[in-house]
């Protein structure tokens, strides 16, 4: 069972942001969360794109529960 | 909005030369990090590339010549990887500058290859808008077709073409599909570059130039190449199973910490396996044409000149080809194979403690063996002021070079006697101790730098994990030359200057019967000069001697001091050496030189590829000087204590 969350907004200044944004991350996209690494940071999926964030940084993502879907396994 | 030029300041456009109808054209390739980017550029140039460094910068220039079907030819270079054109990082200031045609050395790209991983489409057409803003004749690549279409995803290129005004390709680079549809648009640009006058170029990151609050100017091209890609009937493939199911294991809690340290071993043990056999082999072969060129020519001071001076110094060069192609052999196959990206990510919370990056953990290691290719390697850490702070902590890193001298002044003065049951003894705490020496000093280094020289911003840290692939080895042995090159060509020049240096130090002032002994000549007055220097620390003028010619490569003071006390052969006899050694030494001056070791970049080879990497002299000064204090400081206290 995977969650997709939605993006709502990015607490982060803005030359901190720029670089998520430009791999698209932007409000109103979509990610789905996948696993953490050994650490505890994160592993999400972006469009596609496996992303992995320091927990830092995914603190300051804010986002908003939207549905679930099953593994396609 | 401002415009940066390199370190040296701005230029504007009329500065540098632009194209003109006798000149081969020039296309740039350009496109995210990991789209095959540079898999497409050695299908298109093979063997015809040429690296340097774009001028007062660490990043490399790279162009190659694409030979195409009509015979003529065309120039290409692949920019850096990049996600977008802010100023934040330097290869997106590289690549806007190389592309607004602001660098000195190469001129303004007629044309423009833009490729993207066409399983992510959507993220990586967010280049399309500021490409397009430069009005050149421009291809869309889209690569990894092949991927796309076994994970069962589609798009058309018609409505892509259409929207864009641009032709569409469709490649996979590593497997040479759709090569020769790119060559064939290279073929037309060939031919269409006349002698159009080139339009000044402006290349902004922001979308419409207009001052909107960045979010909303993303997200405003976010939905506008989102429509373009749904009106191509873009259907995103599913996530490759295989690459779940492998990071079910390499990320893993229990077991992705336990296959990385497997790795990391094994490409340490690998590097100090392999290599040293390869290496005793150059040393062997050096040595012994060496020989035969001594036999073979009449003794004056040219054969010494040739044999002690040029030929050594050619074998001080050459043998640290066999580790520098071994470690990124390996680097290489773990990067294209996408296992490196994951083993950042398992490294990163612990090197992000004390200042560094998760891509930095292999690069460091390797500076056990040995800092110079552990240097190069660091090119791996994205960040650039990460990648000084890697560069500039390297040469803490107990490496290979300083065990003969530990070995000599432990054996010498430290005695056998066991410390925790039989396993350790005093000897063996010792050399761990300053194994941990150099760590301890590494990690307090990294701290240090990034409090004060190297601060920045944190940075928001986002690693990107491509698919699972196999690694081309094509690919890899392409980049081995190509490292192998300007390692010969750049640093290979400095060692062997110094060497020579060194030589022509030995051979002056000149007695009767030619060379003077060691103990006559330049090199060991410069060791009666530094004396009173070293006094403090316990160290006399012979030791002085030995410090001086060690500034070429550590363990030469082992022969220095071999020769200095009139021992023959000294690394075959060392009870000899060390008896010397202990009658002219006390213990605390003994410990006091270890610690020596442990911290001062006696290493011309390093400082030499500090200075590639670094583009400049500034960095291998700063961290000579500093590495000096830390050892004069070390060694007063160890002299004082001991």
């Amino acid at each position: 069972m995977r969650q997709v969350v939605e993006l709502v907004s990015i607490d982060l200044p803005a030359d901190q942001a720029e670089p998520l944004f430009e791999r698209g991350i932007l409000p109103g996209c979509r990610i789905c969360p996948i696993r953490r690494s050994p650490s505890g940071d994160p592993i999400v999926e972006i469009d596609g794109a496996l992303l992995a964030l320091r927990k830092e940084t995914a603190e300051c993502l804010c986002v908003r529960l939207i549905n679930q879907f099953q593994d396609a396994d | 909005m401002a415009e940066l030029g390199f370190a040296g300041g701005g230029r504007t456009a009329s500065d540098t030369a632009v194209a003109g109808p006798a000149e081969t054209p020039l296309v740039a390739l350009i496109g995210p990090p990991n789209s095959g980017k540079t898999t497409l550029f050695n299908q298109l140039t093979g063997l015809r590339q040429k690296v340097a460094n774009y001028p007062g910068v660490t990043v490399e220039k790279k162009v190659g010549k694409v030979a195409l079907p009509n015979g003529a030819e065309v120039d290409l270079v692949d920019l850096p990887g990049v996600h977008g054109f802010s100023a934040r990082t330097l290869d997106e200031r590289v690549t806007r500058d190389v592309l607004e045609g602001r660098v000195e050395g190469i001129r303004a790209p007629d044309a423009l290859v833009l490729i993207v991983d066409s399983t992510r489409l959507e993220a990586q057409l967010m280049l399309v808008e500021p490409v397009l803003d430069l009005k050149l004749p421009t291809l869309l690549v889209l690569n990894m077709c092949d991927e796309l279409e076994a994970r069962g995803g589609r798009v058309d290129d018609g409505p892509l073409e259409e929207r864009w005004g641009v032709k569409v390709v469709r490649t996979s680079a590593s497997a040479g599909i759709g090569i020769e549809a790119v060559r064939d648009f290279l073929t037309g640009v060939g031919v269409a570059v006349l002698s159009a006058p080139q339009p000044e170029r402006t290349v902004s990151n922001v979308p419409g130039g207009v001052a909107l609050p960045m979010v909303a100017a993303f997200t405003a091209r976010r939905v506008r190449v989102r429509e373009v890609v749904q009106k191509a009937g873009y259907q995103q493939p599913s996530p490759s199973k295989l690459s779940e199911r492998l990071d079910h294991v390499f990320l893993h809690r229990l077991w992705g910490p336990l296959v990385f340290s497997v790795v990391v071993l094994l490409v340490f043990k690998s590097i100090f396996a392999w290599a040293v056999p390869v290496m005793d082999g150059v040393d062997f072969l050096v040595g012994a044409s060496g020989d035969w060129l001594a036999a073979s020519l009449p003794d004056t001071w040219f054969r010494s000149l040739l044999v002690d001076g040029v030929w050594a110094g050619v074998g001080s060069v050459v043998i640290f080809l066999p580790q520098i192609l071994i470690l990124f052999l390996f680097l290489g196959i773990l990067e294209d194979s996408g296992y490196m990206a994951r083993a950042a990510v398992i490294a990163d919370r612990m090197m992000y403690r004390v200042g560094l990056q998760g891509r930095a953990f292999l690069p460091l290691l390797s500076g056990y063996a040995c800092a110079v290719p552990a240097i190069l390697a660091a090119r791996t850490v994205s960040d650039e002021r990460d990648r000084l702070a890697t560069i500039f902590v390297t040469p803490f890193m107990t490496c290979s070079a300083r065990l003969p001298v530990y070995a000599l002044l432990i054996a010498a003065f430290i005695p056998a006697e066991p410390l925790l049951g039989p396993i350790l003894d005093m000897q063996v705490a010792t050399l761990l101790g300053l194994y941990g020496l150099g760590i301890v000093a590494a990690i307090g280094t990294a701290f240090l730098l990034k409090r004060t020289l190297l601060k920045a911003e944190p940075t928001s840290f986002l690693m990107e994990l491509p698919p699972y692939r196999i690694p081309s080895l094509r690919s890899i042995a392409l980049r081995l030359l190509d490292r192998s090159h300007i390692f010969l060509r750049r640093v290979g020049k400095v060692i062997f200057t110094v060497a020579i240096v060194l030589w022509t130090l030995t051979q002056f002032p000149r007695t009767d019967l030619g060379a003077p002994h060691i103990e006559e000549s330049a090199l060991a007055r410069m060791g009666h000069v530094i004396e009173p220097v070293i006094e403090p620390l316990g160290f006399n003028w012979k030791i002085g001697v030995g410090l001086v010619t060690s500034l070429a490569a550590r363990e030469v003071i082992v022969g220095t001091l071999g020769t200095i006390y009139g021992i023959e052969k000294a690394d075959e006899e060392p009870l000899q050496l060390q008896d010397a050694i202990k009658r002219d030494l006390s213990p605390g001056a003994a410990v006091g030189l270890l610690i020596f070791f442990a911290f001062a970049l006696q290493c011309m080879s390093t400082v030499a590829v500090m200075r590639r990497e670094t583009a400049g002299w500034k960095w291998p000064a700063l961290q000579f000087a500093y590495m000096l204090l830390l050892a004069y400081v070390g060694a007063f206290i160890a002299y004082r204590i001991f």
